[in-house]
């Protein structure tokens, strides 16, 4: 959909991004900051799909019952592949968080920053 | 409210809208998305790859190296998980937290004896015996609050069925939407359920400790062998043979079932280390 | 026509990969193992990467199809000057992992060996993948190896602390991660082709325009953050100071570099193209870089902890190297992408050195370690070498590079930048002098500074050896320098001042 000459699939995928953005920044919680940062990866995702998809596309699976115009299929191999490193960087993210839980008792970074 | 997270947020929204505007409408069939690299697989992927599902056929042939690395990427959350420092207590809630003037220095600079004793040498076979005793110490249940009753039937009942499902994602992946990675991730939280249902001794049962370092790094293995029988059969690092459909489908089979069952293990034992 | 050695381009990124996949089960039964086997794997990988040297010095640069499928449709792996890269950095891995056989003693119980040593061989593995890929989403999935290595080898050696620089490193850099992925993903949507080449000659046909500069910008932004140039390095020295020495060797050293490696990718695929006006980027560049130098040396000589000190020393050189870039006068460049390597095996040597010193005392700052030169005359001697070669004074390796991108500036019309350089390093010069005077001339402290020994020789021998190599690529630095500059050339004629 064009408003203005602007993609505003587009802009909605950047607006995301931006939440995501200000949530890793603005946010003392640690586990929101990583939400924050899910949410951007999200956003990205969107991104990559939303620009593989074409009007009135099915899924490019050659079986009977789906017929042309095809969605490209490299932008679902790329959003695949990024999900899983998206889940990687999660579960190393929340393994240090749990390691400064630990030691800390505290995974905000206003409390963090008043340890002497 | 801090006014510099807005205006970093602004700083960054505003070049990127810019470059998203310029960018060709993404509906049309004719953007350079549809008319590159993407029309000949739509064209000649099927003949080309065997493969109905033109996603997974990019996946495993076109471009199945970035899954390979993808693979690597996922074995190395779980390496990093395993590698960080276990077994501190957690501050109980109320106490004041811990000054970073007591803090344990960090190791590296933690004094040593020198010429002190080195730790010994442990027996062989010491590391898995004490993995196995592990096992064996940890509660059945590992939180504080008491699962209920009515959780535990119902995931004792479903989880044979949700397996099934994944087994059915993973062999159906060819003609329907699914795959490898999506198998794995359902196979990891029947495992994850089972373990906060019926705790975390019993789930783990489930797969024998002997097998874990295998079953960990089976995904990147299965790849390294399949680019190794394709660099013998065709001549090129993860080459499928091109008129072979058997042999096509055989080496796809066994990545998408390494890609399940090494994802799974992974995903599920990233959990019980967190847990723990 | 390639020769033998070009089959051997996949398996030497699959090598430590698959190295890293089996080391648990390998060292299931002694995880001590775990050292030796990634030491061996990384071994035969060095040897991979000298066959691919040679090849390249033999018949030029060469690509190699995955899949067998052509350039575009799969991905292609390409061996060029840069990629030569791969060689100097198996091989100071292999020197690195014999140091930490026992320095881990004091840093982690022997069950976590296993997967410490399978994330640096994932890291290896990872950044010569990056080096040798010819497909920007391969390139993204690489960097994504090397940046989840990176973040947990900084965790590795305690808790708390070590886990929040961690963390912190890991939040900065997967917004980078995600830039470069956005990147990646607007010039898939400009040009259809994820194929570096292919993206050039299809970027050329499609034009300038805003969305080819915001990518451009992203990927800039992107590897600055790896790179930690000065608005961005925040992430660095906290991270590298607290991880254990070896791995602080291998983050400052070699981690690091995949900004530089990435930007020069960049650039090829940006210069091919012609669609940028990149005089004003560069111009950036160069004042970044000189900033960047300034303001490491800064805040270097405000440390009193030996290892936060060489990180900061790290933004400075990271500075050396964009500024050279940027410059884009052959010498500059030549002198830049030389000191890529030169800078390091420098630290290499600064941060085992270090980390022996503090294995041996159990003391990180300059005040705790005076005079510790008389305890442990041969680790401080490799301690001064390195630091006379990072100033940049001759006949040591820092010298040339230094030297060639001085030379650059004058080159370039940019004299002004040629003398802050040479200001720049008496500045680095201040802090070292610090150090040396504190571990040579004064007396000692702590009576376990007095006492200390010298270390094993599994850590002694390759901070002596890493030390001889400082002098030696002093005396012989016109190799490198030579060998570089046809790739330098190559790109130059394009790479408008």
């Amino acid at each position: 959909m064009l408003l203005f000459g602007l993609d505003l699939d587009y802009v909605a995928v950047v607006m995301l991004f931006c939440v995501g953005l200000y949530m890793l920044v603005a946010k003392s919680n640690l586990l929101k900051k990583l939400l924050g940062l899910n949410v951007m990866e999200t956003a990205v995702f969107a991104f990559i799909v939303t620009a593989g998809m074409v009007e009135g596309g099915d899924p490019p699976i050659m079986v009977a019952g789906t017929s042309a115009p095809f969605a490209s299929p490299i932008p679902h191999a790329m959003v695949l592949t990024g999900i899983v490193v998206a889940v990687s960087v999660t579960a190393v993210a929340l393994a240090l968080i749990v390691q400064i839980h630990a030691h800390f008792g505290t995974i905000e970074i206003d409390e963090l920053k008043e340890l002497p | 409210m801090r006014p510099w997270p807005l205006l970093l947020v602004l700083l960054v929204a505003l070049p990127l809208v810019a470059g998203v505007a310029t960018l060709p409408p993404h509906d049309a069939p004719d953007a350079p998305i549809h008319t590159q690299v993407g029309a000949r697989y739509l064209e000649r992927g099927v003949a080309e790859t065997g493969m109905k599902n033109l996603v997974t056929a990019v996946l495993l042939n076109y471009r199945g190296f970035d899954t390979f690395i993808e693979v690597v990427v996922i074995f190395t959350a779980l390496a990093a998980v395993l590698a960080l420092p276990k077994g501190s207590a957690p501050v109980p809630k109320g106490s004041a937290p811990v000054p970073k003037g007591s803090a344990p220095v960090p190791k590296g600079s933690a004094p040593v004896p020198k010429g002190g004793p080195q730790a010994p040498e442990p027996a062989a076979g010491s590391a898995a015996r004490a993995a196995r005793a592990r096992e064996e110490e940890r509660p059945e249940v590992a939180s504080d609050v008491p699962v209920s009753p009515v959780v535990r039937f119902v995931v004792r009942l479903l989880a044979p069925f949700i397996a099934m499902f994944a087994v059915a994602m993973l062999f159906r992946g060819h003609i329907t939407p699914g795959g490898g990675f999506q198998a794995a991730a359902v196979f990891a939280a029947v495992f994850i359920a089972l373990g906060l249902a019926l705790g975390q001794a019993r789930a783990a049962r489930l797969v024998p400790v002997d097998w874990r370092p295998w079953l960990q790094g089976v995904a990147p293995l299965a790849f390294a062998l399949v680019a190794w029988i394709g660099w013998r059969l065709t001549g090129a690092f993860l080459g499928y043979p091109s008129d072979d459909h058997t042999a096509q489908e055989a080496m796809g089979f066994v990545l998408e079932v390494a890609i399940a069952v090494g994802g799974g293990v992974i995903l599920a034992r990233v959990f019980l280390e967190m847990e723990t | 026509m390639t020769g033998p050695w070009a089959e051997a381009l996949p398996w030497v990124i699959a090598l430590p990969l698959v190295g890293a996949a089996l080391t648990p089960a390998v060292a299931v039964r002694r995880p001590r193992a775990a050292g030796f086997w990634a030491w061996g794997v990384l071994l035969v990988t060095a040897v991979l990467a000298a066959g691919l040297v040679s090849e390249l010095l033999a018949r030029g640069p060469f690509s190699y199809e995955l899949g067998g499928w052509p350039a575009a449709y799969g991905i292609e792996l390409r061996f060029d000057h840069f990629s030569a890269w791969v060689l100097p950095l198996a091989l100071l891995f292999v020197v690195i992992v014999p140091f930490s056989w026992r320095y881990l003693d004091h840093v982690m119980p022997d069950e976590r060996r296993p997967p410490f040593y399978a994330l640096l061989l994932l890291n290896a593995g990872g950044m010569i993948g990056f080096c040798v890929t010819g497909d920007l989403f391969n390139l993204f999935v690489f960097t994504e190896v090397v940046s989840l290595s990176s973040y947990a080898l900084v965790a590795v050696g305690g808790r708390g602390l070590a886990a929040f620089a961690a963390l912190k490193y890991l939040f900065i850099g997967a917004v980078s991660s995600l830039l470069m992925l956005f990147a990646t993903a607007q010039l898939f949507v400009l040009t259809g082709s994820l194929n570096m080449a292919e993206v050039s000659l299809r970027l050329a046909e499609v034009g300038g325009g805003t969305a080819v500069m915001v990518a451009f910008a992203a990927y800039a932004v992107s590897f600055m953050v790896k790179a930690a140039m000065f608005p961005v390095h925040v992430w660095l020295p906290d991270a590298h100071a607290i991880a254990p020495s070896p791995v602080s060797a291998v983050l400052s050293g070699m981690v690091v570099k995949v900004g530089i490696v990435g930007m020069l990718r960049v650039y090829q695929i940006y210069y091919g193209a012609e669609v940028l006006e990149l005089g004003a980027f560069n111009l950036a560049l160069v004042w970044l870089g000189a900033v960047s130098i300034v303001m490491g040396a800064f805040f270097a000589i405000f440390q009193d902890d030996i290892k936060l000190m060489l990180a900061y020393s790290t933004i400075s050189n990271i500075g050396y190297i964009v500024l050279g870039l940027g410059l884009a006068s052959p010498y500059a460049v030549i002198g830049a992408s030389v000191h890529v390597f030169n800078h390091a095996l420098i630290k290499a040597t600064l941060f085992l050195a270090a980390g022996s010193i503090i294995h041996q005392t159990g003391f990180r700052t300059l005040s705790d370690l005076r005079g510790v030169a008389r305890a442990m005359p041969q680790t401080s001697a490799a301690m001064a070498i390195g630091a006379v070669s990072i100033v940049g004074l001759p006949p040591t390796a820092g010298f040339v590079c230094k030297w060639y991108i001085a030379l650059g500036a004058f080159e370039a019309n940019q004299a002004p930048f040629g003398f802050a350089l040479v200001f720049g390093a008496l500045f680095i010069f201040i802090y070292y002098i610090r150090m040396l005077n504190a571990f040579y001339f004064q007396k000692p402290v702590h009576a376990a500074v007095a006492q200390a020994s010298e270390t094993p020789w599994s850590m002694r021998g390759p901070v002596v050896l890493l030390a001889s190599l400082c002098l030696i690529l002093g005396v012989l630095g016109g190799i490198p320098l030579t060998f570089v500059e046809p790739a330098v050339l190559d790109l130059l004629p394009l790479w408008g001042p």
